[in-house]
């Protein structure tokens, strides 16, 4: 079959085929400039602020049309969408939210509780607010499990993290959140005529887009053998997967890829790379590698809460619902949040060539240097394995924020203990230590895990190691954090991590939505 | 003549904007669709602190497909301005002195193209040293305007019969306004040089007047227009100026509309902060922990220009005694001249940084003594009738700082709590609490008495709705919709009937800025009076109108009543007319339906050469407690609970009012916990994005967060009102005192220190560092007392370090006054 020359996509229940430049604008130009549609507000051009906060339907081809409730429509940040990364999408702005020309449940709950002073935010949050209705219709949680939060205020606050508001203090828009009337709320999925929405998105979609213009090449395929053959030809072009790395660095960092290779139509015909699946056999789950961090979340909040929980700190939702594992992986950033838990996991990473078909690489293995990987230009990741095992682990991320903000630091322990006799100290049995944002890359420490073998689990062999820890890493200073405290940190997450795994820990962990 | 009116039934009605909101249709300045013929502008800043320009090389922006043209400082009539003192460079000359100085200003067919041509101007400049610290300036002895003073009593009397002293250093952050919209404008060339500037300001007559100034216009050319803001906070008071004259400039050299965007990263850079503050005190107090003498020094880093520092300083003068009665005092202001941008307006205006001073004061007399220090701060609260008189002379009337104390108290448990506290900290390895109760007692009223004055224009319609023009701008305050209520309530009407209109300068001429918490009280009562003559005109034809010979009704206009929408003579309410009718009636006899109303706050004044006066009509008073929770491994706080506790007279609109408590509350909040403004060792901003400026998100709301008001009218303002809009920024400082409040748990002897802002890095610094000084005790012990910054590797300008600067330590405890080590205080400057 022929390739498109035009992404195609709808906007409001309006069908768009754009080709050649244009598609190299982001969603958010393209809304206000191009369409007029201003609602959508642009303040960071970086996806920290949720101002650009829109909704965007991306089917599976194997779903069946969606209708009434049910967590369709995703909030994603409309500043870091490239046009070549939403075809076959429907967007929703703020602007097509009315029902009936007559504003909606969440809109009137936000008049009606003052949720908007000065307004900038505003559609951000009704955006956000009006896929947090459609979720809480369904019974499901901000992260995406069933029904599980513990409150309504938890679940408000969940799905609110990257919507920044400078006016409000929030009080209003997290009693908005609570008045919204779910029984009149209508779905935005009632809003629209999905079905022929879907039919005209299938009528492209087994088709593969590559445009050409202005001396730079996109290529959305539309299967894994037309993406692996396009990379064979033009080794080294950039993939966009979520992009919630990549087009950041379009924005601010002056990245200019010649060559883009855009997952987001493959992601929505092959199911395999989107599937996340526990093999019961090797206890391994096994996750696609273009599934979002928000479907990660999800899976693991039911398998390994404390991995949930990092990513339930990680950017926010709209970031959650547009990245991917992968993207986190190949970023390569020593303080990329899922890296310490894969370290000590013993993860594996699948990658995929024409040239060669598939390896894999074990998680340690993969990174060589800053920003340096084991990943040949022509090959693509195409899953992660992770093994589950029965050690105590505890994650820790720190961050000037709790919430949407990149970390400083980061670390993982993953320990068995010896059986031992009632009241005797328990023995090390085995440790796997990873620390993030103290080097060029996650760094498993190794020298401590050999010397923790045999030791008794108690406060002094963890402040052994945790010096041993302190002195083995050389961090720099950066504007996330001084040398000197990263490694007041380094040594101090022994200690804590000793606390809480201990009988005379008397910390809990903090609650989670899950 | 007093015409009666009734008060329509629920007040709480949503922002007149909100609709708009969320349906996301409310224009802001860049959602204005371009013109056919608009230029988009753009501005090369300085990309160094201070410097001198070689050469500047416009040729390869010449070639930029879409270029159209490119200026400098020769393009203006003049170059020089400022609101207070006029020494501000608008586009600079010869040298540039703060990163984001314009120095050219191009402009292009698209946006692309005008950022295509900024990149391609070559700007050579000679790097000189820049002054990027206040202890710099003071070492450099450059400083902007003059030094400002009150004095009270004898200070130094009363440090000699002292019974204890404290003296230390106190830095204070600024921080970055976030304004989610940045500054923008876009300019329309008319016919005659006149233009018109659409402008996100809080200020449109300062545009009008910088404007016409720099441009070589008559005022009367320049008409300044500002539907809304998104977000101001003091932000667009002045700093709008500058992309509005440029763009203005742009527009009249090309004779095209002129649109003028910053973006986020741009805005961070270039515009000023809140002031940061380096203040040195000395208090003594008495073994009750009654303050008995406060000598301070302040030094504001003004920035490059003096913008409005001078008045920032003189606001913090005047609240460094908070709530608390100075019976000596000795303070002194000094604006320090640095390479950053002029620092401006910040919701507070230098009345948190005065008034932080006093509460970390209380703080640490507190620790010295072994005190609670709610009780420090009970014992040196204003009185209701002695003890209740400023350190610049003013009376603390209608006080009702006693009643918020001790019903806060109460409500929120303090007692039980601390008690709980202090069980917790007994035993918890892995976390630390802390709790601090905080005030604020804020001044209402422009300390520049010529500001404290509005104007206003009520419109009348034949189907009797209104129009109403003030000089107050709306940047989600919710003044429009005061202002329209106040209106509404006048004729008693429904509030629908009622529009505010767009703020202009053609409407409202000589108008003060939005600020100083101050818009409703001035352009609310100039509304309020023009209504008031409308009405007496409307009386006057419908007393006319009821009265008969038949049933012997004379015409009474006092006798008429405006309620629900239909007026009436009082004796005979049946037979009524509706306003509409009335309205009519006024026309057909010829009557006025405009009518302009002006209000000029009477009884304030104060002045600098003596350091005294009155300079506040009233003061908006609360006071707040918050609990926090400290991670002893890494730092990382939370807040528990916030109990807040206000007196803002009676409510216009309490929903409205609500929200200005909350959000000002947790931008304090911002302010001193997460956002840590970092630079370069050049000066160089690098938390110039929300990617590393980290401003509260939704889950730093306090867990509990209870916050009420108290009955209390305030007979001196409009409809007993009082202003909100500032003064619950300051009680964020509860959060901050609540972390120092922890750390004396933790610090043994010494009186705990602790900078701003209290972000997980600083509080595992001070934690880690008391930890090392009870594990060693041994004399050397101030080696490590610097922080995490003392890395000279590090790319970072260090940050300032108050705790070398030393305390007090509690040394004595019986009655001896115990003196730092540094003395560092008594250095201080001379008026
Ligand atoms: C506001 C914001 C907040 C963030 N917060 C966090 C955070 O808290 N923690 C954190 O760790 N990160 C955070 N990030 C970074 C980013 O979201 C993550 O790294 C995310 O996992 C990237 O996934 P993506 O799919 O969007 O990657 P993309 O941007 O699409 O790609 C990232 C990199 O991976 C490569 N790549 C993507 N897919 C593949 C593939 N299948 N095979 C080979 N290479 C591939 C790309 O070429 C690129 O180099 C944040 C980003 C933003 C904008
Ligand atoms: S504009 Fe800030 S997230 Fe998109
Ligand atoms: S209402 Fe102004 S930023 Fe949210």
């Amino acid at each position: 079959m022929g390739h498109r020359d035009f992404v195609h996509f709808y906007v409001n229940g309006k069908e768009h085929r754009v080709g050649g430049a244009a598609v190299f604008q982001t969603l958010s130009d393209y809304l206000r400039q191009d369409l007029y549609l201003c609602g959508t507000k642009v303040v960071c051009a970086e996806g920290d602020c949720g101002a650009c906060s829109v909704l965007v339907l991306d089917r599976q081809r194997s779903q069946a049309p969606v209708t009434g409730s049910g967590s369709a429509y995703k909030a994603v940040n409309a500043c870091i969408q490239y046009l070549y990364q939403i075809d076959g999408a429907h967007i929703v702005t703020v602007e097509g939210l009315k029902a009936q020309n007559a504003i909606n449940a969440v809109q009137s709950a936000m008049v009606d509780q003052n949720g908007a002073q000065c307004g900038y935010c505003t559609p951000g949050f009704i955006t956000t607010m009006c896929a947090l209705a459609q979720d809480m219709q369904a019974g499901v949680s901000a992260c995406g499990s069933k029904d599980k939060y513990k409150d309504k205020t938890t679940c408000i606050k969940d799905a609110l993290t990257g919507n920044l508001c400078r006016c409000t203090g929030y009080e209003a828009i997290i009693q908005a959140g609570l008045a919204i009337d779910l029984d009149t709320f209508q779905p935005v999925a009632d809003l629209y005529d999905l079905a022929s929405i879907d039919e005209s998105l299938q009528s492209t979609r087994q088709q593969s887009v590559s445009i050409q213009a202005a001396q730079r090449l996109v290529f959305v395929p539309a299967d894994l053998d037309s993406a692996l053959g396009f990379l064979a030809g033009q080794p080294g072009a950039r993939i966009v997967s979520g992009g919630t790395d990549v087009s950041v660095n379009i924005n601010k960092r002056g990245l200019l890829p010649d060559v883009i290779l855009s997952t987001c139509l493959l992601s929505k015909n092959d199911a395999t790379l989107t599937a996340i699946t526990l093999d019961t056999a090797s206890n391994t789950v096994i996750i696609g590698a273009l599934t979002s961090l928000k479907n990660v979340e999800a899976f693991f909040a039911e398998h390994v809460p404390e991995f949930a929980r990092v990513l339930w700190v990680f950017g926010s939702p709209q970031i959650r619902n547009a990245g991917t594992l992968a993207g986190n992986i190949a970023n390569g950033s020593p303080i990329g949040d899922s890296l310490p838990f894969l370290f000590v996991a013993g993860a594996t990473i699948d990658v995929a060539s024409q040239a060669r078909g598939r390896r894999s690489v074990a998680i340690d293995a993969f990174y060589k240097g800053y920003k340096q990987l084991d990943l040949a230009p022509d090959e693509l990741i195409v899953g992660i394995r992770v093994p589950l095992t029965q050690e105590i682990l505890r994650l820790y991320k720190v961050s000037r924020r709790q919430h949407l903000d990149i970390s400083g630091f980061t670390a993982a322990f993953a320990l068995s203990l010896e059986p031992t006799a009632m009241g005797a100290v328990p023995v090390i049995k085995k440790l796997r230590v990873a620390l993030g944002g103290v080097a060029a890359t996650v760094l498993r420490m190794r020298q401590i895990e050999d010397r923790a073998v045999g030791m008794t689990h108690d406060a002094t062999t963890w402040a052994i190691l945790g010096e041993m820890a302190r002195s083995a890493i050389d961090p720099l200073s950066d504007v996330r954090g001084a040398r000197d405290y990263r490694l007041t940190l380094a040594r101090n997450i022994f200690d804590k991590f000793y606390l809480e795994t201990s009988e005379t820990g008397t910390a809990p962990r903090e609650p989670i939505c899950k | 003549m007093q015409i009666g009116h009734k008060t329509p039934k629920n007040p709480n009605i949503p922002h007149d904007s909100a609709i708009g909101h969320v349906s996301g249709t409310s224009v802001y300045i860049d959602d204005m669709p371009p013109a056919h013929n608009e230029v988009f502008v753009e501005i090369v800043p300085s990309p160094v602190a201070f410097g001198r320009i070689r050469s500047i090389d416009t040729s390869k922006a010449l070639a930029v497909p879409g270029f159209v043209g490119a200026y400098t400082y020769r393009d203006l009539h003049h170059n020089k301005f400022g609101p207070i003192t006029q020494d501000e460079i608008l586009m600079a000359e010869d040298t540039v002195y703060f990163i984001g100085q314009a120095v050219v200003v191009v402009a292009a067919e698209s946006r692309s193209a005008a950022l295509a041509a900024r990149r391609a101007v070559v700007l050579d400049i000679e790097e000189l040293d820049p002054c990027l610290t206040v202890a710099e300036a003071i070492r450099r002895d450059q400083y902007l305007d003059r030094t400002y003073a009150i004095k009270r009593g004898d200070v130094e009397a009363a440090f000699a019969e002292a019974d204890h002293i404290i003296e230390g250093h106190f830095s204070i952050a600024g921080a970055d306004h976030f304004y989610l919209e940045s500054q923008a404008c876009i300019v329309y060339p008319q016919e005659y040089d006149q233009i018109v500037i659409h402008s996100s300001t809080q200020n449109p007559s300062e545009i009008q007047h910088v404007a016409a100034h720099l441009l070589g216009l008559n005022l009367n050319q320049v008409v300044v227009i500002t539907k809304r803001m998104g977000g101001g906070f003091g932000g667009k008071e002045c700093q709008s100026t500058h992309p509005a004259v440029m763009a203005a400039m742009v527009a009249l050299k090309t004779r095209r509309p002129a649109r003028l965007i910053y973006n986020k990263d741009d805005d961070m850079q270039w515009t000023g902060k809140r002031h940061p503050f380096e203040n040195d005190y000395k208090v003594s107090f008495t073994d009750a922990g009654v303050i008995t003498a406060l000598q301070a020094r302040l030094y504001a880093d003004g920035g490059a220009y003096n913008d409005l520092s001078t008045a920032v300083v003189g606001r913090a003068l005047t609240h460094i005694d908070n709530a608390y009665f100075l019976p000596n005092a000795d303070v002194v202001g000094k604006i320090a001249r640095t390479n950053f941008p002029p620092n401006t307006a910040f919701r507070g205006f230098g009345g948190p940084q005065g008034i932080i001073t006093i509460e970390n004061i209380c703080e640490e007399i507190a620790a010295y003594l072994g005190m609670d220090a709610y009780d420090v701060r009970r014992a040196n609260l204003y009185g209701v009738d002695e003890r209740n008189t400023t350190h610049y002379g003013q009376l603390v009337a209608n006080n009702t700082l006693p009643e918020l104390f001790d019903t806060l108290l109460e409500s929120s448990q303090y007692r039980e709590r601390r008690a709980t506290i202090d069980g917790f900290n007994q035993s918890s390895l892995t976390h630390l609490r802390g709790m601090a109760m905080t005030a604020v007692k804020f001044g209402i009223s422009f300390t520049n008495k010529a500001l404290n004055q509005a104007n206003a224009l009520v419109n009348i319609y034949l189907d009797g709705t209104i129009q109403v023009s003030t000089g107050a701008t709306e940047m989600g305050q919710g003044v429009n919709t005061n202002i329209k209520m106040l209106v509404a309530e006048e004729f008693g009407i429904d509030y629908d009937k009622v529009i505010v209109m767009a703020t202009s300068t053609e409407k409202n001429n000589n108008t003060s800025a939005t600020a100083a918490s101050a818009a409703t009280d001035l352009n609310g009562s100039a509304a309020v009076n023009a209504s008031r003559k409308l009405k007496e005109r409307i009386a006057e034809v419908v007393a006319q109108h009821f009265a008969s010979t038949e049933t012997g009704m004379g015409a009474y206009p006092d006798r008429i009543v405006f309620a629900d929408g239909y007026i009436y003579d009082s004796r005979k309410p049946s037979r009524r007319i509706t306003f509409a009718e009335a309205v009519n009636l006024s026309y057909r006899e010829r009557v006025s339906l405009g009518e302009r109303g002006h209000y000029a706050t009477s009884g304030i004044g104060f002045d600098w050469s003596l350091g005294q006066g009155a300079p506040f009509l009233y003061y908006t008073n609360g006071c707040a407690v918050s609990e926090v929770e400290i991670d002893r491994f890494t730092g990382d706080m939370r807040v528990l609970r916030t109990d807040i506790l206000m007196d803002i007279g009676q409510s216009i609109n309490p929903g409205l009012n609500r929200g200005q408590i909350v959000g000002a509350f947790v931008q304090g909040m911002g302010w001193l916990t997460t956002e840590d403004l970092r630079y370069t060792r050049n000066g160089a901003l690098l938390t110039h994005s929300p990617t590393t400026y980290k401003i509260p998100n939704i889950y730093d709301l306090p867990a509990t967060f209870i916050c009420n008001t108290i009955q209390n009218d305030n007979k001196v303002n409009v409809r007993g009102t009082k202003a909100v809009g500032e003064p619950p920024l300051v009680l964020g400082i509860s959060v901050w005192a609540a972390v120092k409040n922890a750390l004396s748990y933790v610090s043994g002897e010494s009186i705990p220190t602790l900078n701003t802002p209290a972000c997980n890095e600083e509080i595992l610094s001070r934690l880690t560092y008391y930890k090392r000084l009870l594990e060693r005790q041994d004399n050397n012990n101030h080696a490590f007392n610097e922080g995490f910054y003392h890395d000279e590797a590090s790319v970072l300008l260090p940050r300032a370090r108050s705790h070398a600067a030393g305390r007090a330590v509690r040394s004595n405890l019986s009655g001896k006054r115990a003196r730092s080590k540094s003395g560092k205080a008594d250095k201080g400057v001379t008026a």
